[in-house]
């Protein structure tokens, strides 16, 4: 039978609060997990081919003995107009009506036209057909398309869960809570810096945390308009810093 | 009017033309979309899934964790919010039972061979079991698990002891020295809990409690509340490595291999000497200790011994003093030196000087476990006591061992010489699921069930602070193989084994019977506050298996008042092993390190675990060595050079990875590498640090001081690339803020950001800089657009 799909009012976020990520990887595979991603050999590794949806980046900030090393997870940003949706010949990508950046596998032709144009770097050429010795097989999620060769992927924002999820709501006949969809980096995330949520609910977390100071998103003079928000790193000697550059007649803030 | 050919030809294409334009310009809005209106049936996952609870006893910590199960199919691991260590949280060491479950080379059946010199060969369990009763039907038989808390190590023990034969645990990279530092200064059998959530400062020594120490997945999920508490914790962490902790920590104290003990004295001076603690305070720390040895401990003097600055010392001390809650805990590669003891001493007791004990956002003491029988803590046995075991089997006096759950060949140095031990006992029998290095020096080898086909108890060890249970089911049964007339994995339980070998000399005749005699004693202890309540034994359960345990949040630990013995005797000064006799290089000091993914190598045989990057270097499939990029620069090492890292005891060899965070003199290596077996994504991949560790131990508890050893430092003139997530510049962010934005408190996002730019920009018209870096062009652009506006 062929239902027509709800769309409802939702609008989905990701909040990531730099302030507690610490680089663990938690995310890293359980997104790896939960996705089907093939995995990453060191022959892709040593080739940059290697596939991860959301990845920990991490930055060196000063110098020995005062040096600090940053780390910021980094997944499809589900611009609101993002810059790989108009370049797909074959409209393999788009933008659903609920904030999200779909890629549509069945479609994509693989130009890789989109990966050129994303400036986040989170878009994934499958240069290989994927695969697993058969017992591992196993393991993979039913509700997650296993990828052929020549086809892009990216981060979903585990949209099976928020299927589930909705149709879930649905069939209960009662509202979605803030909190029952969870995607699978946020679900595994030990210190909860990532949060998804429903934007369009101002009671939401993730609008409770779009108001924060320390609210920022990646690029922003590119105009992508992000989905994926960030609260800042704070820290105490950046204090220090300032006042310094201050005191030297700097600019401040 | 006539029109020829080629004016009909263009005027037919502007028509044309116009008319793709015109129409396009009138396409409705709803025809754009090209999101599929409709769900088809084929992207509706048919099946019914089922959702299981177990704990994880192969991790750190018991890690409380649901299983979602699909046809018979384990599909994925996730956190068990209810269970009050991890609270719905787990880890990359959780996710990889996946794949341990369904390994391709997962041992299908039993091997056995004769004699040592002979090969593994197939053989029926039948078989396998009338050899396992025949070698085991002696007193001279010593039982070798990983330190294990749950009912799975009573049974071990428990078998020893009804043969007459002996126990004893490994772990290559043993807390002995952590144990007993607990026990010297609180008088505790079991770890405390350490309340990070609720603590202010956090001060913290040599451990990478937020990657591999202890329990890091209860240690992230405090973190992540300590970090947005209302009070934002101010995090201090020692250590001569930048860690992943290290790398969390507001300040970071990279302190000189086995000075921690020194700095944490020196903490203590501060906070004494500017009235930050109180005179029942002060005489709580100071009353065991000589007077005035306190004095050798000045911040100054320790600077100079430890390598952190005195300012950043007595800042720390001034932190750690007046931002109260705060807590002090270390060990790794703190505790593990000749005085580690001391160092592991000196630091716990800190908790006395700010009233930390017993108190929120301080240590909690954690009760006795609520299961009769099991001591709830569970470390490796010291290495001194190892050297004798050892011994034993080299001097004939043992018969049989058996093994399950540490690979002896692997984490056992050189000095031992491991495998010369196992090849003096006629039998050797090693339970397990994968080839390791100790199965191939084996007699009779047993498949044995992943934790999630099997039954069993675990007492978390550090608890939350109140009594826990974590109770062990099968998820899944057997697993068929793709030929669909044989299981991938034909194997028993290691527990039930050894029961139905002892019969009734246990009292029980299975793990399953066990864990059922466990919930009937906590049916019957009752208590109102416990996490089920039944009106039988039966539906209590059912409901402690559904929540994947048991616990009680009213049996909390002791809250006494308690004075420790003077720590500050015997060994205070660090040893280290010599590099006499190693050729040319430079020296350096040896920091291992426990991988956050491989742990001490018992998860290298999962692929999960190889591949996702190391946090600090993103490094994965490969070892490499840490190092500081000045020592590097003095032996012309660059990133990609196979080095030679020699000891007294051995030679590895690891691909350099100089980074701006090592100290100079320090050398970080990953353990878990260097399996010689280990299923193909494990075996012959990487080097085994481990080997090359000096026998040095701590001289109170006989601990190896596997952080006490000198390396000589050689370039082997070979090249490899390093196989790693990021790319070939070293990541310093290109400008300010970008893409980690870092604000200072109260700052807003938005201050930053202006503040950032207008730095940038200075960096851009200053023309020195401007020179230096080469971009003369961009800079003029900027000062042309700054003198617009």
């Amino acid at each position: 039978m062929v239902t027509q799909a709800g769309f409802g009012n939702h609008k989905w976020a990701m909040a990531v609060d730099v302030d507690k990520c610490t680089g663990c990887q938690a995310c890293v595979l359980a997104c790896q997990v939960e996705n089907n991603i093939p995995l990453n050999t060191q022959d892709r590794f040593e080739r940059n081919r290697s596939i991860s949806w959301i990845r920990v980046e991490r930055y060196w900030e000063g110098e020995f003995p005062d040096i600090k090393a940053r780390f910021i997870p980094i997944m499809c940003q589900h611009c609101e107009n993002a810059p790989c949706e108009p370049v797909c010949p074959v409209f393999a990508t788009y933008h659903n009506a609920e904030g999200m950046n779909v890629q549509v596998y069945n479609r994509c032709v693989g130009t890789r036209y989109c990966a050129n144009g994303c400036p986040y770097i989170v878009r994934f050429f499958n240069y290989w057909e994927p695969v697993w010795p058969e017992s591992l097989r196993n393991h993979l999620n039913p509700d997650v398309t296993i990828r052929s060769r020549g086809i892009m992927e990216k981060c979903s924002f585990c949209v099976h869960r928020v299927r589930r999820g909705v149709r879930k709501a649905a069939s209960e006949s009662r509202p979605l809570e803030d909190g029952e969809i969870q995607t699978a980096c946020q679900e595994a995330c030990p210190t909860s810096a990532l949060n998804f949520g429903d934007i369009n609910d101002p009671n939401s977390r993730v609008s409770q945390m779009k108001k924060d100071d320390r609210y920022y998103t990646l690029m922003p003079q590119l105009g992508t308009s992000p989905n994926v928000f960030y609260l800042a790193k704070v820290d105490e000697d950046r204090e220090i810093a300032l006042t310094g550059a201050e005191s030297e007649g700097g600019d401040g803030h | 009017m006539k029109l020829t050919r080629r004016e009909f030809l263009a005027l037919s294409g502007k028509a044309t033309a116009g008319a793709v334009i015109f129409a396009a310009c009138g396409i409705p809005e709803r025809e754009l979309i090209v999101q599929s209106p409709v769900e088809l049936p084929e992207d509706l996952v048919r099946g019914e899934d089922a959702w299981f609870a177990t704990v994880n006893p192969d991790g750190r910590n018991s890690d409380g964790l649901i299983v979602r199960v699909m046809q018979g199919r384990a599909k994925k691991v996730a956190g068990n919010v209810d269970f009050p260590v991890n609270m719905g949280k787990h880890s990359v060491r959780d996710d990889v039972a996946l794949q341990l479950l369904y390994h391709p080379d997962r041992l299908a059946g039993p091997l056995s061979r004769r004699t040592h010199g002979g090969q593994l060969a197939q053989t029926s369990w039948t078989q396998a079991e009338s050899v396992l009763a025949a070698a085991t039907n002696t007193s001279r038989m010593t039982v070798v698990t990983n330190p294990l808390r749950g009912h799975l190590g009573w049974v071990a023990s428990r078998f020893a002891e009804v043969r007459g034969g002996r126990y004893i645990t490994f772990d290559p990279v043993e807390q002995g020295v952590l144990h007993g530092s607990i026990k010297k200064i609180f008088d505790a059998d079991v770890l405390p809990e350490f309340d990070i959530a609720n603590a202010h400062t956090v001060l913290s020594f040599g451990a990478d409690w937020l990657s591999s120490w202890v329990s890091p997945v209860r240690h992230s999920v405090q973190y992540g509340k300590f970090r947005s508490a209302e009070t934002r914790g101010y995090m201090i962490h020692g250590e001569s490595r930048m860690s992943m902790t290290a790398a969390a920590a507001d300040m970071w104290l990279p302190i000189r291999p086995g000075r921690e003990g020194d700095v944490a004295l020196a903490i203590a001076n501060v906070v004494i000497d500017e009235g930050l603690a109180s005179a029942a305070e002060i005489t709580a720390f100071t009353s065991a200790l000589p007077a005035g040895i306190l004095n050798a401990y000045r911040p100054q003097d320790v600077a100079a011994r430890s390598g952190v600055s005195a300012e950043k010392i007595v800042k720390a001390g001034r932190r750690f003093g007046s931002s109260r809650p705060s807590v002090a805990f270390g060990g790794g590669s703190a505790g593990a030196h000749v005085h580690g003891t001391f160092a592991l001493s000196a630091i716990y007791a800190l908790n006395t000087l700010v009233g930390a004990v017993g108190s929120t956002g301080g240590v909690k003491l954690n009760p006795a476990p609520a299961v009769e029988g099991l001591s709830g803590s569970a470390t490796g046995a010291s290495f001194a006591a190892w050297e004798q075991e050892l011994a034993q089997w080299r001097a004939g006096n043992i018969d049989t061992v058996i093994i399950r759950g540490v690979d002896l060949a692997h984490g056992m140095p050189n000095s031992v010489d491991v495998i010369d031990a196992l090849q003096s006992v006629p039998n050797v029998i090693v339970f397990g699921t994968v080839m390791d290095d100790t199965m191939a020096e084996a007699t009779l080898v047993l498949p044995e069930k992943s934790y999630l086909e099997d039954w069993g108890t675990d007492i978390p060890e550090p608890g939350p602070g109140y009594a826990v249970v974590g109770i062990q089911q099968p998820v899944v049964g057997p697993t068929i193989s793709a030929d669909e007339v044989s299981l991938i994995a034909d194997a028993r339980g290691f527990g039930d084994e050894l029961l139905r070998l002892a019969g009734n000399d246990i009292g029980a005749s299975s793990m399953q019977q066990l864990v059922e005699q466990t919930t009937n004693g906590l049916f019957n202890r009752g208590g109102s506050t416990a996490s089920v309540s039944a009106p039988n034994s039966n539906l209590f359960r059912k409901g402690v298996l559904q929540r994947g345990g048991w616990w009680d949040t009213r049996a909390t630990g002791p809250s006494r008042s308690f004075s420790f013995p003077n720590f500050i005797r015997g060994k205070t000064e660090a040893e280290f092993s010599g590099t006499s006799g190693l050729g040319q290089g430079i020296d350096l000091t040896l920091v291992p390190f426990v991988s956050n993914n491989l742990l001490d190598g018992r998860l290298s045989a999962a692929p999960w675990a190889q591949q996702v990057p190391d946090p600090m270097s993103s490094a994965a499939w490969a070892t490499w060595a840490e190092i500081n990029k000045e020592d590097a620069k003095s032996i012309e090492v660059s990133e990609g050079d196979i080095l030679f890292i020699k000891s007294t005891s051995g030679e590895i060899e690891a691909i350099a990875y100089p980074h701006p965070g090592v100290p100079r003199g320090v050398i970080g290596v990953p353990i878990g590498y260097g399996k010689i077996e280990g299923g193909r994504w494990a075996e012959g991949r990487g080097e085994n640090v481990l080997k090359i560790i000096s026998d040095k131990k701590d001289e109170e508890t006989g601990a190896l001081a596997w952080a006490a050893t000198s390396v000589r430092i050689q370039k082997t003139g070979r090249r490899l690339k390093l196989p790693k997530f990021e790319g070939t510049v070293e990541a310093f962010p290109i400008e300010p803020g970008v893409p980690v934005l870092v604000v200072a408190p109260g700052e807003t996002a938005h201050e930053a950001e202006a503040a950032n730019e207008a730095e940038y920009r200075k960096l851009f018209t200053n023309d020195e800089t401007r020179r230096e870096i080469g971009r003369d062009s961009i800079g003029d652009r900027i000062s042309e657009s700054e003198s617009q506006e």
